[in-house]
């Protein structure tokens, strides 16, 4: 009897690990999806209104939610305060400084800090241009992680219930 | 309290080693006029109508590229793109009403200023309310405690903006000689309202609707339409539609106030569309600046016909 149940459990808690690697994945693009929401946000505010970065930050900071919310908000103090030249400085220290709790990959974390290099420092059509093209490269890497999120998810689930069968028979 | 708040204004849009140099040359802020910043050349400053030149480390301090970069982000929040438009004019008025004016290499686009690239100068021009100037004046453009259409007649660099800044004020805050009332302003340049985000920097009065950045002749429309203001008040009228829309706005029952560049009485009648609005005494008071003793100096008020009212 307690063969079995101790069976049932290693089983249980090696599905349940798949289970959640599959669901880690889901979260993983939906806070992809996200991001770019964030930052078509950003762009519509651009093109809407002309307003300075920071007010821009502050409005859609009051938009979205945490962490983003809390990243834009101390991006647009830290330029407030014009104490760094250069405003890709600012926003790096911002990104490193709010969004380790988001948790982006260190691709995606570059991805981001990308934008900071062009972001404010050309004219407003040229800006609407590289903003819309920035977007269709995030199109691409969500794309990319939607592709395998399935398969991943599937192959997550097999592996659980397999890994415990296996597991089960290796202590029988 | 005032002063705190302009030295912070006019030191944060600094660049950092400027910043320092400008601080360490000036305590107090309160005659600062002007921070003049030249690539290559000494920085300086007018205090007091007095220029100076400031000193680093015993040696005058010479402005560098890197420094007006800094200067640019700063004074544009990092974001140049936000001011395109007015970089157009080759200024921006920054938080406070200072003007900042530019100069650089010219980009053009269809026979028309498109941007200022490779900026090497910029003149920071603090701003200054002269409050009570028209103190003097509002007497003689009143009448039963209602405002006269006014026309403002003075060369450039005499204080007619000054002037109708303040009158604006007093206009809409009211007084012994004026009931207060709403007032509109269109303030095509941002001289009046020094207007920072939409916000007006100067103290243009409690009951101020201002449309900041817009033709004049479309913003008169547009007020009369929008905010129904009792005065009107706008800063050098001189196209043909700017005088139309003038003229539009009397018929609408609304006062108005402006001004134009002129020597006197003659030279402004001898203009092409404003002239025809003279001979048919349009505008009921004349006001003829000049800046002999101090800019802003009334040289004459006068009536609709002509006659002298009061010679300053």
């Amino acid at each position: 009897m307690q063969r079995v149940i101790g069976s049932i459990l290693i089983i249980t808690a090696t599905t349940g690990a798949g289970y959640m690697y599959g669901v880690e994945l889901k979260a993983y693009l939906e806070k992809m999806l996200y991001l770019r929401y964030v930052i078509s946000l950003i762009k519509g505010e651009m093109e809407y209104s002309r307003a300075p970065l920071a007010e821009i930050f502050q409005t859609v900071g009051a938009r979205v939610r945490e962490p983003w919310a809390a990243w834009l908000k101390t991006t647009a103090r830290e330029m407030d305060r014009r104490e760094e030249s250069a405003f890709a400085r600012i926003w790096n220290r911002c990104i490193d400084r709010c969004l380790k709790e988001a948790g982006l990959k260190s691709e995606h974390s570059i991805l981001v800090k990308e934008l900071g290099t062009f972001l404010g420092q050309v004219d407003g059509d040229t800006m609407d241009h590289s903003l819309q093209m920035y977007l269709n490269r995030m199109d691409l890497e969500i794309e990319k992680l939607r592709e395998g999120l399935a398969s991943k998810r599937r192959i997550g689930n097999c592996l659980g219930v397999m890994g415990g069968i296996f597991l089960v028979v290796v202590l029988l | 309290m005032e002063g705190i708040n302009r030295k912070t204004q006019i030191l944060n849009i600094l660049a950092k080693s400027v910043r320092k140099t400008v601080l360490e040359a000036e305590d107090g802020f309160d005659g600062l006029q002007e921070v003049r910043l030249r690539i290559g050349q000494p920085l300086r400053i007018v205090v007091q109508g007095t220029e100076r030149e400031l000193q680093r480390n015993g040696h005058s301090h010479i402005v560098t590229k890197e420094e007006i970069r800094e200067t640019m982000d700063y004074i544009s929040r990092y974001s140049p793109y936000a001011y395109e438009n007015e970089l157009r004019q080759g200024f921006l008025t920054i938080e406070g009403g200072h003007r900042v004016g530019v100069a650089g290499k010219v980009i053009m686009e269809q026979e028309k200023v498109k941007n200022i690239q490779y900026i090497s100068s910029v003149n920071i021009r603090v701003s200054h309310e002269v409050i009570g100037c028209a103190d003097a004046l509002l007497p003689y453009i009143t009448k039963n405690k209602q405002v006269c259409h006014t026309l403002i007649i003075s060369p450039p660099c005499c204080g007619k903006t000054t002037l109708i800044r303040d009158l604006v004020r007093q206009i809409s805050d009211g007084s012994q000689y004026v009931k207060g009332c709403s007032v509109g302003v269109v303030d095509e340049r941002s001289e009046l309202g020094g207007c920072y985000l939409g916000i007006a920097q100067n103290h243009l009065g409690t009951r101020t609707d201002i449309l900041d950045c817009c033709p004049k002749a479309d913003g008169m429309i547009m007020l009369i339409r929008s905010m129904a203001p009792q005065v009107i008040a706008v800063d050098e009228i001189g196209t043909s539609e700017d005088i139309h829309a003038v003229e539009y706005a009397m018929q609408c029952g609304c006062k108005l106030i402006a001004s134009v560049h002129g020597l006197d009485m003659d030279e402004a009648s001898r203009k092409p569309v404003l002239g025809d609005l003279i001979k048919r005494r349009m505008f009921e008071r004349y006001v003829v600046l000049g800046n002999g003793e101090h800019p802003g100096e009334i040289r004459g008020i006068y009536d609709e016909r002509g006659s002298l009212l009061c010679r300053g």
